[in-house]
């Protein structure tokens, strides 16, 4: 067969025609320009399993709302960049804004990226959302009067919830207490946090060793010797990462874990590998913002695990959460900004003005945004159990315990040691 | 005592761990002369694997005492990745090490989203399996029987290595490729052969180290990278290239590393290196090294 100009032109032409014709019949939302929103997530290395977790919870969040006509009346569209080193991460960063011109950018785990990031974003003028970064340098904010950047809830607050949940339950049955934290500011500033609420509320201990292997060992032997030879009562760790599994496996194999108390208020970010074989029962675990088996969950939570399971094969971590509250709050604000201004798509001071409204129901709870933009979440902790039909260990349903982050974190512009010295805790 | 016994064991148990990552980087460097970086991404890769193996074996209905050879069928079937990637490293063979340094570093992260594209990026565990073969307990001193495996698996590569090495004619024609790679290539040796029999054995003692350790810990995506740099420690203060080095090295790390962290945790790492800075200021070629001429 020959193949002519003419004949390929006709066929352009055709295909043209009815490539029109089938726009003709589409609804609404098709033809709105799209709303673009710029992703930056880690997805390979230490922290590629909290960053595809919270790429997950935006796809089925951006598939929901589409569904429902997108937000304020667009499509929404992802572009994903991936979430490195600072210097990296600025970059793509930049090129989100500049290059592909997306309304919002959200994501960032790390909160070296987030320090780094801070400055740029504000400079640049656009709408930024942290899923898990903070801007503070150990317990310290440095971008207070941030105006375009939206940052997640302090590190410490699932520190805080714990020691008071050990101080409320186990009070008076330890006195020598260890700790084996990841060596950066995280796990210093957590264990400083359990002994500070310690001293705060009089309870007698002695801290018998600290351990601090560096992020995501996967070796721990001697650090399990070195626990047992100092014979704790109790252990409080924020371990996170796959030294998480990786430290229970050991510690249980040397008989560590039997007898002693274990205060583990990261551990939800492992969930799925703490298996029964070597997690105890009765271990004070914490979920962060959203436990995927929480007996109180809302239907949106309960069709966002089963979605998840099907996709993933597995359970989501808090990351699902905070990515969801991220975008979220985004549409919860432009379509707030819209009916108020009467605009079909309002500015973007008046997105950030609206940002700080009555807040959303997050897949983990209630969440809002403080004044400061800083976020307040509701937090779950609890003691686990191997009662269920999974094969990794849950919570004992009756003893989920739930806070809230106004009781969690310090207030604005307030000194985090000082404020645990003088906050007013409820047990 | 037992508490003694504990930290002396896990020491012993890191440096088995080390020994089994920076054998496969020795017996490399030592006859090609190329620093593998990738040495830890074929570890990871046994480790996968290994999980990936003895999760379908029992699921299959075969017995859990069945574990070790398991995964040392494991770590041998992963070691097929060794000819490919030798032929691959022949480019940079005799150019500038940054060369050779740079095309490990891509495989490093090219097996990173490899095995995150095949295992997912959150890490993979066994579960008690590590208890399969018991414990062996006396006062307060615990440790697994498979902990003790490993620990001869480790001393077992040593012996076998050096043994191949010094008592069979082909472990001469490697030791002569090693010394002197143009005369041993006039005198009739295939060096290519050579090559590519030493990184095939390089990426199996990985595989299978890998294979091996994973029962008593986990496999992450970061592994490669973590265990390479400690490896490097290693190889530093034993001495690039030698086998005995290599093993004594792993030994005076994670003695070294076990001691401090029940003396005084904070100079855990600061213990390793003060004597890697050492050991380069005293005797820049390690324990073992041969000084360059």
């Amino acid at each position: 067969m020959t193949i002519t100009r003419r004949a390929v032109l006709k066929s352009m032409t055709a295909t043209s025609a009815l490539a029109a014709a089938s726009r003709l019949g589409a609804p609404a939302i098709a033809q709105a320009k799209p709303c673009k929103l710029g992703i930056l997530a880690p997805r390979t290395g230490v922290a590629a399993s909290p960053g595809i977790s919270g790429l997950r919870a935006t796809e089925w969040a951006v598939e929901k709302f589409n569904a429902s006509g997108g937000i304020a009346g667009r499509p929404i569209e992802l572009v994903v960049e991936e979430e490195t080193s600072p210097k990296d991460t600025i970059e793509r960063f930049q090129k989100l804004v500049q290059q592909d011109k997306v309304d919002c950018v959200l994501g960032v785990i790390s909160t070296g990226v987030a320090l780094a990031l801070g400055p740029v974003v504000e400079e640049a003028r656009a709408l930024t959302i942290f899923w898990d970064g903070t801007t503070q340098d150990g317990v310290d904010e440095k971008l207070s009067n941030a105006r375009y950047l939206f940052k997640s809830t302090d590190n410490e607050c699932e520190a805080v919830m714990s020691s008071l949940l050990t101080i409320k339950h186990w009070k008076g049955q330890f006195k020598r207490i260890a700790g084996i934290n990841p060596d950066y500011s995280y796990g210093r500033n957590n264990m400083a946090a359990f002994t500070a609420l310690l001293k705060r509320f009089n309870i007698e201990h002695e801290v018998v060793t600290e351990q601090w292997p560096k992020v995501g060992s996967m070796e721990l032997t001697s650090n399990v010797a070195a626990l047992k030879a100092a014979k704790p009562d109790l252990i409080f760790s924020s371990l996170l990462f796959a030294d998480l599994p990786v430290f229970m496996k050991q510690a249980s194999a040397a008989e560590l874990t039997q007898g002693t108390k274990l205060v583990f208020p990261a551990a939800g970010f492992q969930h799925t590998l703490m298996k029964k074989d070597f997690t105890p029962e009765g271990m004070l675990f914490g979920h962060n913002t959203l436990y995927f088996d929480n007996p109180n969950a809302t239907p949106m939570a309960k069709e966002f695990v089963a979605w998840y399971f099907d996709k993933q094969k597995d359970y989501p971590n808090w990351e699902a959460d905070r990515a969801y509250f991220a975008i979220a709050s985004y549409k919860a604000a432009v379509e707030a900004a819209a009916k108020a201004k009467g605009t079909a798509w309002p500015a973007n001071n008046d997105v950030i003005d609206a940002m700080i409204g009555p807040g959303i129901e997050s897949l983990g709870g209630k969440g809002t945004w403080r004044k400061d933009h800083i976020a307040e979440q509701t937090f779950v902790q609890g003691f686990t159990t191997h009662k269920n039909n999974y094969d990794f260990v849950t919570l004992d349903p009756s003893k989920i315990e739930t806070m809230y982050s106004t009781d969690l974190q310090k207030p604005p512009g307030a000194n985090f040691w000082d404020w645990l010295k003088s906050a007013q805790f409820k047990l | 005592m037992s508490a003694f016994a504990n930290v002396v064991f896990g020491g012993i148990f890191h440096a088995a761990v080390l020994f089994l990552v920076a054998a496969g980087l020795q017996l490399v460097f030592g006859v090609q002369k190329i620093v593998n970086l990738a040495c830890g991404s074929f570890y990871a890769l046994g480790a996968y694997f290994g999980i990936t193996l003895v999760n379908a074996a029992l699921k299959a209905g075969l017995p859990p005492v069945l574990l070790l050879p398991i995964l040392i069928v494991a770590g041998l079937l992963m070691a097929v990745v060794g000819p490919p990637i030798e032929r691959l490293l022949r480019t940079v063979y005799g150019r500038d090490e940054s060369f050779q340094l740079l095309l490990t570093f891509a495989l490093v992260l090219m097996f990173q989203d490899v095995l995150r594209f095949i295992w997912g990026a959150n890490p993979r565990s066994l579960g008690n399996e590590v208890l399969t073969y018991g414990k062996l307990s006396s006062g307060d001193f615990t440790v697994p029987v498979y902990n003790l495996l490993v620990i001869a698996a480790a001393i077992a590569a040593a012996c076998l290595i050096g043994l191949f090495l010094r008592r069979t004619s082909y472990g001469r024609l490697l030791r002569a490729t090693a010394e002197n790679r143009a005369m041993a290539e006039a005198l009739g040796v295939n060096v290519r052969a050579v090559y590519a029999v030493v990184f095939s054995l390089g990426t199996l003692l990985g595989t299978l180290g890998g294979a091996l350790v994973v029962p008593t810990s986990a496999a992450s995506l970061d592994m490669a990278i973590e265990f390479v740099i400690e490896a490097f420690a290693v190889v530093v203060i034993g001495g690039l290239g030698s086998m005995a080095g290599a093993l004594i090295g792993a030994l005076l790390v994670g003695l070294i590393r076990a001691v401090s962290l029940v003396v005084y945790p904070e100079f855990e790492i600061l213990a390793i290196y003060l004597i890697v800075i050492g050991t380069l200021l005293i005797r820049p070629s390690g324990l073992f090294g041969k000084a360059a001429s």
